[in-house]
């Protein structure tokens, strides 16, 4: 489970502060597919950055399962992006010059596996995402929906409990978006907490969850309406 | 982790080819410049005999006059040479366990072959216990007995050099050789022997090569022998033949014992100044007692045998590595500035900032690792170059030993690190988020 209460992200320079997140408070549950929208500046990417423990915030409190992730050590969250974070980012963010097996292996390798098991986990992973093939490949040599594929399996190589995406599908065509959400989805039935940011409403139609944010709160968020009806009567 | 930052760092290494060969450029000109200079007072400081330098004494004397020290500018120092008379009478009562009295003079050789002129050569006249003294290794032969020093033997040992030249370098020992008018035997051929310093004889040169033969040093009055290296003297004496200049208070000649324990120091040292108050009852030896020996390396720092431009020519070459490492940081913060997107994303993986610095240094450390090693490549170079400058210098005297090859790589990894740190750190405390939401 993750929960956030009252997370409050101030951005400074010398001359402005902006407040991307103001007070945002809500619970996504293991198992979800949630999809984050919102129009530009909303602060989506805020929030998945705190969410993946890449930003630190100036007020509230973030727990990710039984852990209160608030205040870490850097030591520590990277240890827990590591372990139960996986990211996936709208330009892929693949290594150009290691090959597939090599760019899957970057987290595994901050993890303390041995060899053995790093090369089943990357084949494993690789092979969930249909590249294991090309394993020998370098990202230029790949299509943009295949290079996010293998952001995909790298995600997953380590086995974590939360996938944030970052507008996954938003340097991809069509085609290739489709292709890129089916895996998203199964990769969710399969069990994890997947949360995805997305400017795409077809997009996100699809995922389980659509949450709204507007000026850095949450606007709508289909599991509050329960409650919301429930006030009402 | 280990191998897979190596792995990073040769990988990034090879990413970027002429910033890396640039920096390696950078710190392989810093460390062969400073090692360079490093390793000439290395050879000029270094220990000639480290096994026996603490049993090896150089005698001196305060046999100067009344009016002036030997040294105005410091009271206590005593003339760095005795008087022959000091030497034969030292030899005779021959307190230590070996002791030689000697002195660089010059003997004109005359060989038999036609192919070859008569021509001079630097001698040394000693007492068969210099060999031992000082470890002479020898080729061929050995070095003369005690007998042929009581009797003043015409007999000779060669250095290679001399023993090429005149017997093409076979083993000649027995063989005959004519110099100066008399007939020497050969009893022994050095092998190759080259202390550097040549602490012997700090007088006439530290760095000078060795003698190119040697004599007993008592055929000194029969040959009428005279040094061929500088001499001091307090009194105005009016010196017309050898045999004054024997009995004058001239000193020119250099005088070392072998003292194996501190007892046999302290008796020493007591020996000679019964000894000054014997000449002081003659008349001699009119300062205050102040008789002084000197074990190898005390010796060597009392006689200053490295000069101060040396030590100011390695203060340069470690300012010239500074130089090197501050373009060298220059070229890091571009190289590891260029790498923000590779960081963020490592840490968004799931590296720790620590982990991402130890990379980065690892990087700067295999850097600097491949700079040192061709750095030891232009050291040599350099010291080629200066050997090449000293007409006087033994062949092989500029070489890096293995202390100097293994600080060369030791200094230019560890100052590589220091100065890979900042743009390390730097490029480690990157805000991942920012710069992945520049991608």
């Amino acid at each position: 489970m993750m929960q956030m209460k009252g997370i409050t992200k101030i951005y400074r320079t010398d001359v402005v502060e902006t407040r991307a997140l103001t007070e945002l408070s809500l619970t996504i549950d293991a198992g979800e597919f949630v999809a984050v929208t919102g129009p530009s500046g909303s602060g989506k990417t805020t929030f998945l950055n705190i969410a993946g423990l890449l930003e630190n915030f100036e007020s509230g409190s973030y727990h990710l399962g039984d852990q209160d992730v608030s205040q870490l050590k850097d030591r520590e969250s990277a240890r827990i992006r590591n372990e139960k974070i996986g990211f996936i980012f709208q330009s892929f963010n693949l290594i150009p010059d290691l090959n597939l097996f090599d760019n899957v292996d970057v987290p595994l390798r901050y993890r303390g596996f041995n060899s053995r098991q790093r090369r089943e986990r990357i084949e494993q992973a690789l092979h969930t995402v249909g590249l294991h093939s090309r394993i020998k490949h370098l990202p230029s040599q790949l299509s943009g929906g295949q290079q996010q594929r293998v952001a995909i399996a790298r995600a997953l190589a380590g086995d974590p409990l939360f996938l944030l995406a970052d507008e996954p599908t938003g340097n991809l065509d069509s085609t290739m978006a489709g292709q890129v959400l089916e895996l998203l989805e199964q990769i969710n039935e399969d069990g994890t907490t997947v949360v995805m940011v997305t400017h795409d409403p077809d997009l996100a139609a699809r995922a389980g969850r659509n949450i709204q944010l507007l000026d850095g709160a949450v606007t709508n968020d289909p599991k509050d309406l329960p409650e919301a009806v429930a006030a009402y009567a | 982790m280990f191998s897979y930052d190596i792995w990073n760092a040769l990988r990034s290494m090879r990413r970027n080819p002429i910033l890396t060969s640039l920096m390696v450029a950078a710190i392989a000109v810093g460390i062969g410049v400073s090692i360079s200079m490093l390793s000439v007072y290395h050879i000029m400081a270094s220990n000639p005999i480290p096994h026996k330098s603490d049993q090896l004494f150089r005698v001196t004397l305060d046999s100067w006059g009344p009016l002036r020290p030997y040294d105005d500018s410091d009271p206590m120092k005593t003339p760095i040479q005795i008087t022959y008379r000091e030497a034969t009478a030292l030899m005779r009562t021959g307190e230590a366990s070996r002791q030689s009295a000697m002195f660089e003079t010059g003997l004109v050789v005359e060989p038999d072959s036609p192919d070859l002129i008569p021509f001079e050569t630097r001698a040394r006249a000693a007492f068969s216990d210099f060999f031992y003294l000082f470890d002479v290794p020898f080729l061929y032969g050995g070095p003369w007995d005690k007998l042929a020093d009581d009797e003043a033997a015409q007999v000779v040992v060669l250095t290679p050099a001399i023993n090429n030249k005149l017997f093409g370098g076979r083993d000649s020992v027995g063989e005959k050789i004519l110099m100066s008018g008399r007939t020497f035997t050969v009893t022994g051929v050095i092998d190759r022997w080259e202390p550097m310093p040549r602490y012997y004889d700090t007088r006439n040169g530290p760095f000078q090569l060795v003698n190119e033969i040697f004599i007993p040093f008592t055929l000194t009055p029969r040959m009428e022998l005279w040094s061929h290296a500088s001499s001091s003297n307090w009194k105005a004496e009016k010196i017309q033949n050898h045999a004054e200049w024997l009995n004058s208070e001239a000193v020119w000649i250099q005088y070392w014992a072998e003292l194996k324990s501190d007892l046999e120091v302290q008796a020493y040292q007591d020996h000679l100044d019964n000894y000054a108050r014997e000449q002081k009852k003659v008349g001699r030896f009119q300062r205050p007692i102040n008789n002084r020996i000197f074990n190898v390396t005390d010796w060597l720092d009392y006689r200053e045998v490295v000069p101060n431009e040396v030590k100011v020519l390695v203060a340069l070459g470690f300012l010239f590595l500074v130089v090197c490492l501050l373009s060298s940081v220059a070229l890091l913060l571009t190289k590891f500035d260029g790498r923000s997107m590779e960081v963020s994303l490592r840490r968004a993986l799931g590296a720790s900032r620590s982990a991402l610095l130890g990379q980065h240094l690892m990087e700067v450390m295999v850097i600097g690792f491949v700079g040192g090693l061709l750095g030891i490549g232009l050291t040599q170079l350099c010291l080629l170059a200066i050997e090449a400058m000293i007409s006087q210098a033994p062949e092989y005297m500029l070489r890096m030993d293995w202390q100097m090859i293994a600080a060369a790589v030791v200094i230019a990894i560890v100052t590589s690190v220091i100065a890979g740190l900042f743009p390390a750190w730097r490029s480690c405390v990157t805000d991942p988020a920012q710069a992945l939401k520049t991608q």
